[in-house]
């Protein structure tokens, strides 16, 4: 490979067909002269096009269209020019530089020699070696998704420790099997991890593709409203189900308030339970409209099945959480309504930031897949913000990546990105990603299924391309089809 | 006019100069006859004809006798040579130089094939022409002038290849592109007579067409052809063995078209048989023969071939590459000239 040209801070590098290099490889330029490096990422490639070339191509095309040819090329010419022909330009991002020491710079303000400089592929454990990239507790993803080596590719659970990420790609791209693998290891690693699981799918984490339980199966615990996932009043406490009745119920503030003074007056009895709310509504003296607003959302409480009076049969996280060395606690949303959903995420992440508040739980990794279906317009901010401190570290999973707000993409640190060829999508990722647009735009567009670009912390800023592993667990919430592939 | 420098002689007054007076003594203007005269203006580096003819004036030399030429249907191989050369390179003793053959064969009005030879080498040094067979003015001749020299190798190169072709092929048409003439540069194993003779011996027609002549007075000979409706040609060898010596064959005007240009034609053997072959085996679009257009474009060089052979020089000869300049450019700076 050499150098052709540098325009700002792109270069465009001539290569032969024989230069295995593909986009999102890095390639390291050594300056033998100034003994200096400078590490550059392929983002694009295309062939080298000048006007006679094409020329030449096109009269080819057309003589050996018109007659079969034969060769008599005593010096071989013939595959000189084949040679140019395949000849193309990779364009490269420069990233970073290596100073004469060895040390990783930022100084890209030098231009490499196009005479003295040698071209090569920078390996991925080079390159994590150039950064300094090291941990304690590896997450292995798969490989990286070099053309010249595939080499084994880990990020860090520290990297995701006390982060934002976000792991978004068009649909069928890989999202959730990276999701479930992050989730995987994150337990292994003695994490504990909830997950609002859309589509139930999640619960084959405990089980392998055979069919065996998988090597975490003890530490997955599923939930689904109404079985497992009940909760007493007295435990959500008044707060909770102030945020759940005012943000997933729509319940006015007079009716809030006609409620809370029930909950004291039943609380003041030591009878607070569900049924006895029930009972007290419909006997309470209060305007009939409010009684009606009331009513209404106490059916749908009581509906939901994620209450219950008997706090012996009810779920508590610290009891989870503690007595547990890593945990998934997943909450299967796939069978219930919206209005159910907003519920749960409105008491789970209450009843969370209280807990943590108190001190009582770990920190804990969220995994919200389509985060924007519950989770109101409000709360976003408050989960990358507030909740952050608390110590409930979210990872959005979506393939509608304009459904999540500005506000959170500037506070992101990991991003995951698999393909989208929809130019719209692609626009919003390049606008608000940690990585430059030619570089979202070229790469995103063409990655094969399963491979991402891994773009923040967890690969110290510099993207990588990876090819995400195979599954090793069941692979659930796929869609139900009424067309059966014939064998 | 005084000067910073001081004065110059104001006798010195090109105004009264009568250049005209001066040359006019061997060779006068004569600017007043261009008066109301059809004018094609030139281009040093095509060949241009007016699309509608000069007009209908003819020559008082022009041959009445107009021939039209009918498909002959019968099957035949068109076999059509081009060649063509180039300078790659220059070095303290001589130059280099790279020539290219093609070869186009047809067949029942179909392409059957084409030969692509070359690019091929050559390095000419003085010790290389001492070496060889050439005679020493020639010689003298190739290594003072690039363009004899380029002329040279592709002749040399054209005609083994039309020797060849005409010893192989029997009762096939051999289209060559240029007039028939016996070269200076041509050896005389395979001189242009060498390949008429063995044509003639193997029931082989050779037809040379050029595409443009020097020769002002066929334009208007041409004249009578170009009202003719259909493929057809006219002698011209009285005029035309007039001019030439070392023509060879019968020398015609050729059209191959309704209303395609006349072209310059050299023919060994009959000539309405051989025209009327051509245009009963080979494609003639646009008034030229196909497989002579196809030998034309596989024998040029292209920029890519160019770059590829100064890259196989550069890696196989072990040279070294030195800096270059337009010497014109740096003399007469950047406007171009």
């Amino acid at each position: 490979m050499q150098i052709l040209s540098k325009t700002g801070n792109e270069l465009a590098l001539l290569a032969l067909k024989s230069d295995l290099a593909s986009k999102g490889d890095y390639l390291l330029i050594e300056d033998e002269k100034s003994k200096r490096k400078m590490i550059v990422q392929v983002f694009d490639e295309e062939y080298l096009s000048s006007q006679a070339l094409l020329e030449d191509i096109v009269k080819d095309e057309v003589v050996n269209a018109s007659s079969n040819e034969n060769l008599h090329d005593p010096l071989n010419i013939g595959i000189l020019s084949r040679m140019i022909r395949d000849a193309r330009i990779f364009k490269a991002k420069i990233r970073a530089a290596v100073n004469q020491y060895g040390k990783l710079s930022s100084d890209i303000t030098w231009l490499p020699s196009r005479v003295d400089s040698r071209v090569r592929l920078l390996g991925i454990s080079e390159l994590c070696g150039f950064l300094g990239r090291s941990g304690v507790l590896p997450i292995p993803v798969g490989k990286s998704a070099s053309k010249g080596s595939e080499e084994d590719f880990e990020i860090y659970a520290e990297d995701l420790d006390g982060r934002l990420n976000i792991i978004t790609g068009k649909k069928e791209s890989g999202k959730s099997h990276l999701s479930k693998m992050l989730v995987k290891t994150l337990i292994k690693h003695g994490a504990f991890v909830v997950v609002f699981d859309l589509n139930n799918e999640y619960s084959g984490l405990a089980w392998n593709k055979d069919g065996s339980p998988s090597d975490v199966q003890k530490k997955i615990m599923i939930l689904e409203p109404g079985k497992g996932l009940r909760f007493s009043l007295r435990y959500c406490g008044k707060a909770a189900i102030s945020d759940m009745l005012k943000n997933a119920l729509d319940m006015p503030a007079a009716s809030l308030r006609e409620f809370f003074r029930i909950w004291d007056w039943l609380e003041n009895k030591q009878s607070l339970g569900i049924d006895a709310i029930g009972n007290a509504i419909n006997t309470w003296n209060i305007n009939e409209l409010v009684r009606d607003a009331l009513v209404s959302r106490y059916h749908v409480i009581q509906a939901s099945g994620l209450f219950a009076d008997n706090e012996e049969a009810c779920f508590q996280f610290e009891n989870a959480i503690n007595h547990n060395n890593g945990l998934a606690i997943i909450i299967n949303m796939g069978r219930v309504g919206p209005t159910v959903r907003r519920m749960i995420v409105e008491i789970v992440l209450s009843k969370l930031v209280d807990l943590l508040e108190q001190g009582k739980i770990h920190p804990i990794f969220l995994f919200a897949e389509e985060a924007h279906l519950y989770i109101r317009d409000t709360y976003w901010e408050d989960i990358i913000t507030r909740m952050r401190h608390f110590g409930i570290y979210t990872t959005f999973i979506t393939n509608q990546p304009d459904a999540i707000g500005d506000g959170v993409y500037r506070q992101v640190d990991n991003i995951f990105l698999f393909n989208f060829t929809n130019d719209s999508d692609l626009d919003k990722i390049s606008r608000v990603s940690l990585a430059d647009n030619d570089t979202i735009r070229s790469i995103v567009r063409t990655l094969p299924q399963r491979y991402c670009l891994a773009i923040g912390k967890v690969v110290c800023d510099l993207p990588i391309v990876i090819k995400v592993a195979q599954s090793e667990v069941l692979t659930l919430g796929e869609t139900k089809k009424f067309f059966k592939k014939s064998a | 006019m005084v000067t910073q420098l001081g004065t110059y002689d104001d006798s010195l007054d090109f105004g009264s100069l009568n250049l005209a007076k001066s040359v006019g003594i061997c060779l006068g203007s004569r600017l007043e006859r261009l008066q109301g005269k059809k004018v094609i203006f030139s281009d040093e580096e095509r060949s241009l004809v007016p699309i509608d003819g000069w007009g209908t004036r003819s020559s008082p030399y022009c041959a009445t006798t107009i021939t039209t030429i009918a498909p002959l249907m019968e099957n035949t191989i068109i076999a059509s040579v081009d060649s063509s050369s180039i300078q790659v390179a220059e070095t303290e003793e001589g130059a280099l130089y790279g020539v290219k053959c093609g070869i186009a064969l047809a067949f029942g009005g179909h392409s059957l094939m084409h030969f692509k030879i070359g690019p091929i080498l050559f390095y000419l040094t003085e010790e290389a022409a001492k070496d060889s067979k050439l005679d020493s003015r020639l010689a003298k001749l190739v290594l003072l002038d690039g363009d004899y020299a380029k002329r040279l190798l592709r002749v040399r190169v054209e005609r083994v290849v039309q020797t060849e072709l005409s010893a192989h092929l029997v009762g096939s048409v051999l289209l060559v592109d240029g007039s028939l003439r016996s070269s200076i540069f041509e050896d005389q194993d395979n001189s242009m007579a060498k390949i008429a003779e063995n044509c003639t011996l193997y029931r082989n027609k050779l037809v040379g067409i050029s595409k443009s002549t020097k020769f002002k007075i066929l334009d208007r000979i041409s004249a009578p052809l170009a009202k003719v409706p259909s493929p057809a040609f006219i002698e011209v060898g009285m005029v035309i063995k007039s001019l030439v010596r070392n023509s060879i064959g019968s020398n015609l005007l050729v059209k191959f078209e309704r209303s395609s240009p006349v072209l310059r034609a050299d023919v060994v053997g009959n000539c309405e048989e051989s025209l009327g072959r051509i245009l009963g085996n080979d494609s003639v679009a646009r008034g030229y023969p196909e497989t002579l257009r196809l030998a034309h474009h596989i024998s040029t060089f292209t920029a890519t071939e160019v770059t590829c052979l100064k890259s196989h020089i550069l890696t196989k000869y072990d040279v070294t590459e030195l800096a270059t300049e337009d010497i014109r450019r740096t003399l007469l700076s950047s406007i171009s000239v």
